[in-house]
C-alpha cells in the first residue's frame, strides 16, 4: 500500500513538476576573501539551483566540500577548522522571487530574492539582489552578496584574524534548463 | 477505518507534496554527494610510522626530525647531558612530493647510519563519508642506501669484499587506516622489512641468527583535543626469533607518545619514545632503549608545507 502511495505522489508530483521546473545545467559558485595580507578564493561547480517559474521559487543545496582552492592547506582548514563539513556537509538557500516575471519572454531581469540561507548549519532570512535572465528557454540565474562570518557561527581565531575578512564575498553564476525526468 | 487512514494519508500526503520545497526535490535529483574523509592524520607521519597523509599534488613537505638522547640516568641521560639534550639519537629532513593527490615521492637522510632513503608513498583506496568505503588503504615503499664506511659497515665480521648490494635494506608497508570521528583516527600498518647484509649475529639464549627478513605490525592513532591539537601514539612489533630473549643485545619494542599542534602552514610534533632511529630501516630493528630504565627521549618533528 505504502508503495502504491509513493508511486502515485511520485507520478502526480513528477507530472505536476514538469511543467514549470527549471534546474541548472551548469552552476559556478564561488566566495573571495580579500585582507592586506592575503586573497582566498573556493570555487564550487557541484550545485544544481532548482526554479519553480509557477511561483517564483529557488533553492539551492551546496555540498561544502566541493569548494576546490588554489591551496590544498586551506582548502582542509576551511573544511576542518571553519565550516566543519564532516560534521555539517551541506549549506543551501531556499527563496522566492519578489518580482514578477515573464518567463515566457527573453530579456534581463533585476530581480530580489528572499529567503531562508543556511550556512554552518544556522539558518538566517537574508535578501538577494541579482539578475534572472530569460534567454532562449534557458534561465541565467547571478548574484553576488555578502556573507558575515560572525552570522553564522564562523569563527575565526585570532592568529589568521590579519588572513582571513570577516565578510566573505559570495557569486553565483548558473543557467537552469526546462528540467524533464 | 483503514480506508479513512488510507484516505487522509493519500490527502496529507498530496497537501504536503503541494507545498513541498524545491529542496527536497532537489534531494532526488541532486546525487548525493560521497565526500572522501580528510585529514585522517595531520602530516606524513605519526610520530615514527608513517601514516595515511600524502603531500597534496605538486607541494613540497619539508620535514625535520629530531630526537635527543635518552632522558634517564640509567640509559646515559641524566643532570649531567641535560637528561639527553645534550646527545643526538638521531636526525631527518626529508623532502616529499606530491605527484598527484594521492602518490608522493621523496628523499631523506637520516644521521643514524647515514641513511640516504628514497620513499614512495600511494594512498590507493580512500573512506567515504556516507561508508561505501570504510577505511582508506596506502602503500608505503621505501629503499635506502648506508653510505657508511666499509669498517663500520663489516664491523665484526670476516667480510672483505664490499658490494654495493650489501648497503641496501628495504621496507614494504601497508597502511590500513580508519577516521572513526572527527576526533580519532586509527591505523594498523603490517610491515615487511628486508635488509640484503646482516651480520649475521646469533641470539645465545634461543640459537637464533638474524633475519635478513622482518615482519611487522605497527599500531598508531591520533586524538584531537581541540580544533588544531591532537594527542598521538604509535607502536611496533617485530616477529623475531633472533631479537626475542636475547640477553646479548636486548630489543625493545619501538613505542611514542607525542603532542602534535597545527599552525597553519606549519605542523609541529612534540614526542617521546624509546626508539633512538626515525626511520622504519632503523628503529624496527634497532631499538635496544627501554622505557623503564629511562631509556626515551625527547623529539620533535617539524613540517613545513610549500606550496606552488
Amino acid at each position: 500500500m505504502k508503495r502504491i502511495l509513493q508511486t502515485l505522489t511520485l507520478v502526480l508530483g513528477v507530472g505536476y513538476a514538469q511543467a514549470q521546473i527549471y534546474l541548472a545545467k551548469e552552476c559556478e559558485i564561488s566566495f573571495f576573501s580579500k585582507t592586506a595580507v592575503r586573497n582566498i578564493e573556493g570555487v564550487n561547480k557541484t550545485a544544481k539551483p532548482i526554479l519553480s517559474t509557477q511561483n517564483g521559487e529557488i533553492a539551492v543545496k551546496i555540498s561544502v566540500q566541493g569548494f576546490k582552492f588554489p591551496d590544498p592547506l586551506m582548502q582542509e582548514h576551511f573544511n576542518e577548522n571553519y565550516m566543519e563539513t564532516d560534521k555539517i556537509p551541506n549549506a543551501s538557500f531556499k527563496g522566492k522571487v519578489n518580482e514578477k516575471i515573464d518567463y515566457t519572454k527573453d530579456g534581463e531581469n533585476k530581480v530580489t530574492v528572499t529567503g531562508k540561507m543556511n550556512i554552518h548549519g544556522v539558518e538566517k532570512e537574508v535578501t538577494l539582489t541579482g539578475t534572472l535572465t530569460v534567454k532562449g528557454g534557458a534561465i541565467i540565474l547571478d548574484t553576488k552578496f555578502m556573507v558575515h562570518l560572525a552570522d553564522y557561527n564562523i569563527k575565526i581565531p585570532a592568529i589568521v584574524t590579519a588572513d582571513l575578512a570577516t565578510d566573505i564575498e559570495v557569486k553565483l553564476n548558473s543557467t537552469l534548463e526546462l528540467f524533464k525526468k | 477505518m483503514k480506508k479513512l487512514f488510507f484516505l487522509a494519508f493519500t490527502s496529507l500526503a498530496t497537501i504536503s507534496f503541494a507545498q513541498d520545497d524545491l529542496l527536497s526535490m532537489l534531494d532526488s535529483v541532486q546525487k548525493p554527494t560521497s565526500n572522501k574523509v580528510f585529514a585522517t592524520f595531520k602530516t606524513t607521519k605519526v610520530i615514527n610510522a608513517q601514516s595515511t597523509e600524502t603531500v597534496k599534488k605538486n607541494c613540497l613537505d619539508f620535514h625535520i626530525f629530531h630526537r635527543f638522547g635518552n632522558i634517564g640516568q640509567e640509559s646515559g641521560g641524566g643532570f649531567h647531558s641535560l637528561y639527553g639534550w645534550d646527545n643526538i639519537s638521531d636526525v631527518r629532513i626529508s623532502f616529499d612530493y606530491g605527484l598527484t593527490d594521492n602518490m608522493t615521492v621523496g628523499f631523506a637522510r637520516s644521521k643514524q647510519n647515514e641513511l640516504l632513503d628514497f620513499t614512495f608513498k600511494w594512498r590507493f583506496l580512500e573512506q567515504t563519508t556516507n561508508e561505501s568505503v570504510p577505511i582508506t588503504l596506502c602503500l608505503y615503499e621505501n629503499m635506502a642506501i648506508t653510505p657508511m664506511t666499509f669498517t663500520s659497515l663489516y664491523a665484526g665480521t670476516t667480510e672483505n669484499s664490499d658490494a654495493f648490494s650489501d648497503r641496501l635494506s628495504y621496507v614494504n608497508q601497508l597502511i590500513i587506516a580508519r577516521k572513526f570521528s572527527s576526533r580519532l583516527s586509527i591505523e594498523l600498518l603490517p610491515t615487511y622489512f628486508h635488509r640484503n647484509f646482516v651480520k649475521g649475529l646469533t641470539n645465545p639464549d634461543n640459537g637464533a641468527t638474524q633475519d635478513n627478513d622482518i615482519f611487522a605490525i605497527g599500531f598508531a592513532a591520533r586524538y584531537k583535543l581541540t580544533k588544531r591539537s591532537a594527542i598521538i601514539v604509535d607502536y611496533f612489533h617485530e616477529v623475531s626469533q633472533y631479537m626475542t630473549g636475547n640477553s646479548q643485545i636486548t630489543y625493545y619494542d619501538p613505542i611514542a607518545v607525542g603532542w602534535e599542534v597545527e599552525t597553519g602552514g606549519h605542523v609541529f610534533h612534540l614526542d617521546l619514545t624509546n626508539a633512538s632511529g626515525l626511520n622504519e630501516n632503523n628503529f624496527l630493528t634497532g631499538t635496544t632503549d627501554t622505557w623503564k630504565k629511562g631509556g626515551f627521549k625527547l623529539g620533535f618533528n617539524i613540517s613545513r608545507l610549500f606550496v606552488f
